[in-house]
């Protein structure tokens, strides 16, 4: 898989999350960084459909975290913009076990890290206008390097 | 008067330990404690520590909204708690403590949906709900549109945001422009001193394919990012009233044109508008305005209880009793999705 990619339209940044999703196993990590607006929501949604959990995934900001059930794997998505610390996802009190879920963590760039032994960052930017997305695929670890490579 | 039930309303969904009594439709003592400040502290959210503080703020905040009203335990006839959707762990402290009162009182225990009970609410002020009524929640994690013929055990979902909520738009805005959390009520102020036409924001979802009741505020809070982001890169001072008040119109123009379209497409002359959005003073000018224009009665609550509260617990917990709704089972569990179109777990 590519590791870099123009995501011309929100359309194309929900296509990657579906590729992304064809990935995934149990018990990954993935990371997403990026300002406001840069995608994060629309890829974790491209991510729950590719995984075919029951959504709507929508910002979890206020929540802090959702679990999405009944497709290939559950998907925790976590939000941590407004989360202080977080040693541990368990301290959110989920009803689920990471180890058999995909966590996707928006914001959690330097504080969820060691959450997993590894992860993948995500790292998506916008431009100064228009519609356009880049999205950079930065594995952290040989498992991920090697999905990548595959 | 008396023989209308006394009803013990508990609320720990997020921040606030909120604790009401309400016989009736009439409040008698709305009691809050919350944890704000120490999340301020860690600069966000700590989930253990609202579990925590939750706890800690329970049993004192019980015997205040007890004094208050004037009752003692003993007069109690029913208990209410928020069962969902929510914090989990935060869920859980207010279940646990209505499940020891109840059984230990040996009343019914009710176990409620939040955003029902911010419809409720507006009860205890202005009376008895015209069924069906349509009703807009928006707040920091909610904003859905529900068509509402039974506020006890009909309650129907319209549409929701498919992105953020509206509150947590403000919130974000409010992070761009500098200003505190949480970011309602300081976009409010802040748009006072502003013109709303300035400049022109995105209203999302409004094309004439979209969907007629869904919610979008993800773009426009982009739109503002990049317009504020613009400007400091042009070295110019951001005029803060005037972005302030644009994004506040793009919100409040969205929220009452699709709320005026559910009436008028259900037939439904009755809106209500709840959550803690509603305390905002321009969406509630907009709402009326449009609202007396469009021949529909408009409902909202005093901004005190549009927030969470014990009392609106305790107001949708009195409707039950009073519906004659089956009690919840005492292995009653918090659910942190609670669907909106379940009232109260019954049996």
């Amino acid at each position: 898989m590519r590791r870099e990619h123009t995501l011309p339209t929100p359309a194309d940044t929900h296509a990657l999350g579906v590729e992304l999703a064809g990935l995934l196993a149990a018990g990954d990590l993935l990371v997403l960084s990026g300002p406001l607006g840069a995608g994060k929501t629309a890829l974790t949604q491209g991510i729950g459909a590719g995984l075919g959990v029951r959504g709507p995934v929508t910002s979890p900001t206020f929540v802090l975290a959702r679990v999405h059930r009944d497709g290939r794997l559950p998907l925790v998505h976590v939000d941590a913009y407004r989360l202080g610390g977080l040693a541990d996802v368990e301290d959110l009190d989920l009803d689920a076990s990471t180890a058999e879920s995909v966590t996707v963590v928006e914001w959690g760039h330097g504080l969820v890290e060691q959450l997993a032994d590894e992860h993948l960052l995500v790292e998506l930017d916008r431009g100064d206008d228009g519609e356009a997305r880049t999205a950079r695929l930065v594995p952290h670890g040989p498992s991920w390097e090697r999905r990548l490579a595959g | 008067m008396s023989d209308q039930p006394l009803v013990l309303g508990f609320e720990t969904s997020c921040d606030e330990t909120g604790i009401g009594l309400v016989r009736g439709s009439t409040l008698l003592s709305d009691a809050l404690a919350t944890s704000v400040a120490e999340h301020e502290r860690f600069g966000g959210v700590v989930p253990e520590i609202a579990s925590r503080a939750h706890l800690e703020a329970m049993v004192p905040t019980v015997h205040r909204a007890l004094a208050d009203a004037g009752v003692t335990l003993g007069d109690v006839d029913a208990v209410a708690v928020t069962a969902g959707p929510g914090l989990t762990g935060a869920l859980l402290v207010g279940v646990a403590a209505a499940k020891a009162y109840a059984l230990a009182l040996d009343r019914p225990l009710y176990g409620v949906n939040h955003l029902a009970a911010h419809v409720a609410v507006d009860e205890l002020e202005h009376g008895r709900l015209a069924e069906p009524s349509i009703a807009m929640l928006v707040s920091g994690g909610h904003s859905s549109l529900l068509l509402v013929p039974d506020l006890s055990q009909d309650v129907q979902p319209l549409g929701q945001t498919i992105d953020d909520a509206a509150g947590e738009a403000f919130d974000k805005v409010a992070r761009v422009l500098g200003l505190p959390f949480p970011g309602g009520p300081y976009v409010d102020r802040a748009a006072r001193d502003g013109d709303p036409a300035s400049i022109a924001f995105p209203r999302g979802l409004t094309g004439q394919r979209d969907a007629p009741y869904d919610f979008s505020f993800s773009g426009l809070k982009t739109a503002v990012a990049r317009w504020v982001e613009a400007r400091e890169r042009a070295g110019e001072p951001v005029p803060v009233p005037d972005v302030a008040a644009a994004f506040q119109e793009a919100v409040v123009d969205v929220l009452t044109a699709k709320a005026v379209r559910a009436c008028r497409d259900h037939g439904v002359d009755h809106l209500v508008i709840g959550g803690g959005v509603a305390a905002n003073s321009r969406l509630r000018a907009l709402a009326s305005e449009r609202c007396a224009a469009a021949g529909i009665v408009l409902r909202t609550p005093s901004p005190r209880l549009c927030t969470d509260n014990g009392a609106m617990v305790a107001a949708l917990g009195s409707r039950l009793v009073q519906a004659g709704v089956a009690p919840s089972d005492p292995s009653l569990g918090a659910d942190s999705s609670m669907p909106i179109d379940v009232v109260s777990r019954a049996g």
